[in-house]
């Protein structure tokens, strides 16, 4: 129990003095999140809106395939994209391995499903009266098209903040294809696994708080936003 | 000029057909009303009318043009007509946003869209709720924004699915009031689907029946010429095809009565064996000639000097069970009885 106290109250220490090793890892950890659920949501949310809103043969199977990927363990897909990008993989020549750019892809394959499932349901939740309204009065699909996003907003910004927090919290993918390499590819989960293995807790715990406050502002600012948007018509 | 042509327009829904028209034809700057049951085929034709939905089979023209099935011919066809939901729905934002909407996808001008939607909100009488938010309005007042959001983009079709059910009394009075101003003022044709004959009988100018899919035959059953045989304090006795009398209140018949042919609606016509005397319509006695069963109702033709068809929900056929050749009163209420032109868009219908 004192191991844990002591931790607890070391990291917070380490929080306040804005340890520099700290901050870059939790930089690192943000602009990977960040730039992996940004190119994600431009893929998964029209492409979730698409196939829930054509019907096509085989969307069943698409539908299946996809709640499957939902499943995928990270170091599979560490494994299939160090597969591509080492040396002597299909794009061994763009030298990926072990840089924030290689993370990045193994995380869009791993939250591509989470948004597209989720933009599915939420979508697929929409009235459809709010499409025939907006057809009805003029629009084009691809106005149409906002019209069901902008219905089903809150449900997609959903979608987003569960594939950030996927991301955020993988460990699996970051190790693989990021080396863990201080400064460069380190990021909250792998250095965290990393301090373990040393048997430092102060480091972890401190990252470990880090993220859970994370995840604490990231829902609070839905919230926020929610409640703005609510009340933004009088 | 004609607006619509169809010819043998099908939808169909998995194995059912849920729309059948051999023919039909529609005039520009009428008023028309759809009149049939629930699952009749009446949204599903106003779909197909406003390019929302495609036909299954058969060709349909749109003020000479042939509308052809895909998105982007479509597009082009959408933006002049307008569909009324029946139950409209609000985008989220404001009165005005709502409004708005139609003129924004048009890109129509700044100035001009403050205009226009000034104009259309005075003319639903909904000029202060211009800032409220949409989805905060009760039934009648949505259905209200709803109809100035239609409104606002001038259409040269309005379709309206069912404009006045489920609001209140003064609400209807408005709403159909709007529709009968736009179709004189600005000669847009309008086509609504409703339960009420009376509603066809006060602003169409034509009236199409719809059944299980169908354009009727039965409304050219309990169709009869009228002539004026007399009168009787405040009713003029009429003879339907020189067979049979009644009474019609004098202010409710046509001016022109050269031509008046009256419509009796099979649906509000009862029959009640003890009935002698009414004041808000007739009682004519006649024998039952045919019985038949469709959907959940009973339909009983009637030889009363003329063929009369009623229909009416199996309970109530339970209840009396009149048998072939039975004698029975029918009552005709005053509500029943309708003063709309059959002949021009149903004649085009018969098989």
């Amino acid at each position: 129990m004192d191991l844990l106290f002591d931790s607890v109250a070391s990291a917070f220490v380490l929080l306040w003095s804005f340890d520099r090793e700290l901050l870059e890892i939790v930089l690192v950890s943000l602009n990977v999140s960040f730039f992996a659920t940004l190119i994600a949501s431009i893929v998964g949310i029209p492409g979730g809106f698409v196939i829930a809103y054509s019907t096509f043969p085989g969307k069943r199977l698409v539908l299946t395939c996809l709640n499957t990927l939902l499943a995928l363990p990270t170091v599979v897909i560490g494994l299939l994209v160090y597969s591509f990008i080492s040396r002597k993989g299909l794009f061994g020549s763009f030298d990926l391995l072990y840089t924030q750019k290689a993370i990045i892809i193994g995380q869009v394959i791993l939250i591509v499903p989470v948004i597209m499932t989720l933009t599915i349901a939420a979508v697929s939740r929409i009235d459809d009266r709010y499409r025939m309204t907006a057809l009805t009065l003029g629009a084009d699909i691809y106005q149409m098209a906002w019209v069901v996003l902008r219905e089903a907003r809150y449900g997609i910004l959903a979608a987003v903040i569960a594939a950030f927090g996927r991301v955020i919290a993988e460990v699996g993918i970051s190790m693989m294809l990021g080396g863990n390499a201080k400064g460069f590819t380190r990021t909250m989960t792998t250095a965290m696994a990393l301090e373990y293995d040393k048997g430092e807790f102060v480091l972890a715990v401190a990252l470990g708080i880090t993220l859970m406050s994370l995840a604490f502002l990231i829902n609070m600012l839905f919230h926020f936003f929610q409640g703005r948007t609510e009340s933004e018509a009088v | 000029m004609k607006l619509y042509k169809l010819e043998n327009i099908k939808r169909i829904h998995g194995n059912r057909t849920v729309l059948d028209i051999e023919d039909l034809e529609i005039a520009a700057g009428k008023i028309y009303t759809l009149i049939g049951p629930n699952g009749a085929g009446k949204t599903t034709l106003l779909k197909i009318l406003s390019f929302l939905d495609s036909p299954s089979q058969g060709r349909m023209h749109f003020m000479g043009e042939e509308v052809l099935c895909g998105e982007k011919h479509l597009y082009g066809f959408r933006k002049r007509v307008v569909l009324l939901d029946q139950s409209p729905i609000m985008f989220t934002g404001s009165v005005w946003k709502n409004i708005e909407f139609g003129l924004k996808v048009r890109n129509i001008r700044e100035d001009e869209k403050g205009r226009r939607i000034r104009e259309v909100l005075d003319l639903v009488g909904m000029a202060r709720f211009k800032d409220y938010n949409a989805r905060g309005l009760s039934g009648g007042e949505t259905k209200r924004i709803a109809l100035a959001r239609a409104l606002v983009l001038q259409p040269e079709v309005l379709l309206c699915d069912e404009p006045t059910a489920n609001v209140d009394a003064e609400n209807q009075e408005i709403i159909l009031d709007i529709i009968e101003q736009i179709n004189k003022e600005q000669k847009t044709s309008v086509i609504f689907s409703t339960h009420y004959l009376s509603q066809g009988q006060r602003l169409a100018d034509h009236s199409l029946l719809l059944q299980r899919g169908s354009l009727s035959e039965m409304a050219n059953e309990n169709i009869f010429r009228i002539t004026v045989a007399g009168y009787e304090g405040d009713k003029t006795l009429c003879q339907l095809t020189g067979q049979l009398i009644i009474k019609i209140p004098k202010e409710a018949l046509p001016l022109d009565k050269s031509f008046a042919k009256v419509h009796i609606d099979p649906y509000l016509l009862t029959f009640e064996p003890g009935c002698e005397k009414r004041t808000d319509g007739n009682v004519v006695r006649g024998h039952v000639t045919d019985i038949s069963q469709e959907s959940g109702s009973v339909r009983l033709g009637v030889d009363v000097g003329v063929k009369m068809v009623l229909i009416f929900p199996m309970e109530q056929y339970l209840l009396e069970k009149p048998s072939l050749g039975q004698k029975l009163n029918i009552f005709i209420p005053d509500q029943a009885l309708g003063f709309s032109s059959f002949e021009s868009s149903l004649s085009s219908s018969r098989k």
